[in-house]
């Protein structure tokens, strides 16, 4: 997610540190306070599958794109980094393969669908 | 200038109002969400011609950075152009362009008070019976909009002129470089998406329109019978093809997971009903395209949103909500649209 959790988390616990005065509007502090418990929300959710599920993609997209290696620094910001570098790879990857080849281009297109599944949060719309 | 925002803006109001004395604002209360303005209610009460006077106000102001950049001029201009028509917006009162008197730009209107706005009331009672009325007037109020003469309106002199066939590539330019510039992190479902819509240019339309470009449910104001009383947050408004505004309102991420057209009626019935009060037919292809650009426009506001707030230009915890609650929905969104979800 972005930004990146920790850095919101942050943000937020000064938010709520500021709203603990007691001259802080009531509209103002329900709407801070509303809309932060909905993020707090979300990040609690991504929260345990976060690593798993990068890793699992990046192993994915490297498969793809005919990639060996895997991922050593498991920190969530460091996954992230190589995601994005695969990522971008796999963007550039897809645009030579449209029309070219079909079956690759279904296999990236499968994978696609799979990268919304691994990040899809509870109420969702869609 | 300094001092508490409400002397501020009765000073603002006292310039505006040159036969009106003992100006005061008073029960000023800002409104929760919306990211691209900062909007507050107040009371405004003074004399004129020895006889006490007050009205109830909205005050939009910029906020220091926003998930869209937007002329305020054309959003105020596009009120007033439909105020007093069929298609219900609240009176616009003041422009102010300069950052003196409140320290960004902000207009004043009126307000229309005692209705509802947020989504969320939509899905309960006493609201859920009457969806299929909201959805008529939805639906009609945007065909109207579509009907509108933009040069009648005086609309052409204030928005942008686009040839009608260059209508698709001036808004698809326009919001895949928003990606380009905000990204935080690759979106290669939306950079597949642009890749199709590159290939596959829709029509132009029969003739220009203003489309609105942001209706959706959630930008009008409702009662529990079922009526529309406000159209709000023209900010996005522009000269265009009117199905740009279509596809936008079945862009599927405002179903609120009730799989209908902005969560009221399924979407073959809002387009009939459009095309009623529209004039005009919604080719299903052309549709089909501009649905899917709106996935795009979608995906780049709430990835602009993640940008202005990475950036430290606004630290609102509303800028956090879209990329985190709706940035993948519009992943999902945009596969949907395109037969791969």
């Amino acid at each position: 997610m972005k930004p990146d959790v920790p850095a919101v988390l942050i943000e937020l616990a000064g938010l709520v540190a500021r709203n603990a005065s007691p001259d802080i509007p009531p509209a103002d502090r329900a709407g801070a306070l509303g809309l932060s418990a909905a993020l707090l929300g979300f990040a609690a959710e991504q929260w345990d599958a976060a690593a798993h599920n990068l890793v699992e993609e990046n192993r994915s997209i490297r498969r793809l794109l005919g990639l060996t290696g895997d991922d050593d620094d498991l920190r969530i910001s460091a996954l992230a980094a190589v995601n994005a570098e695969l990522r971008t790879a796999l963007i550039a990857r897809h645009a030579t393969v449209e029309g070219v080849d079909p079956e690759m281009d279904a296999a990236i297109w499968a994978e696609l669908v799979c990268s919304t599944e691994r990040r899809r949060i509870a109420g969702a719309p869609v | 200038m300094t001092g508490p925002f409400e002397t501020r803006i009765a000073a603002y109001i006292t310039k505006q109002m040159p036969t009106a004395t003992k100006v005061v604002v008073d029960s000023l209360a800002r409104i929760s969400g919306g990211a691209s303005r900062e909007t507050y209610r107040f009371r405004l009460a003074w004399t004129e011609r020895g006889q006490s006077q007050e009205r109830k106000l909205i005050l939009r102001r910029d906020p220091p950075d926003s998930l869209i950049d937007t002329e305020r001029r054309i959003e105020f201009e596009a009120y007033r152009a439909f105020f007093g028509s069929s298609v219900p917006v609240p009176e616009m009162l003041w422009l102010e362009e300069g950052d003196g008197p409140l320290d960004h730009p902000f207009f004043i209107a009126a307000e229309i008070e005692g209705f509802q706005a947020s989504p969320a009331l939509l899905w309960a009672p006493p609201y859920l019976d009457t969806h299929a009325k909201l959805a008529d007037r939805k639906w009609t109020i945007l065909g109207e909009i579509a009907r509108a003469d933009p040069t009648a309106l005086g609309l052409h002199k204030i928005m942008a002129p686009v040839a009608p066939a260059d209508c698709w590539n001036r808004e698809l330019s326009y919001w895949e470089g928003v990606l380009d510039a905000d990204e935080a992190e690759p979106l290669p479902i939306a950079r597949a998406a642009i890749r199709w819509l590159r290939a596959n240019p829709p029509p132009p339309p029969p003739s220009l329109r203003v489309v609105h470009g942001d209706y959706r449910t959630g930008n009008f104001l409702f009662d529990t019978a079922g009526d529309i009383h406000g159209v709000l947050d023209w900010e996005m408004a522009h000269l265009g093809d009117p199905l740009e505004d279509l596809g936008w309102s079945f862009n599927p991420v405002w179903t609120f997971g009730r799989d209908l057209a902005g969560g009221l009626i399924p979407a073959d019935q809002a387009i009939a009903v459009w095309e009623k009060a529209s004039g005009q037919k919604a080719d299903p292809a052309a549709l089909h395209w501009w649905t899917l650009f709106n996935c795009i426009k979608g995906q780049a506001i709430w990835i602009s949103s993640a940008r202005a707030w990475i950036d430290g230009g606004n630290r609102e915890p509303i800028m956090v909500y879209p990329p985190w609650a709706l940035q993948n929905a519009q992943d999902r969104a945009t596969l949907q649209v395109m037969g791969r979800l």
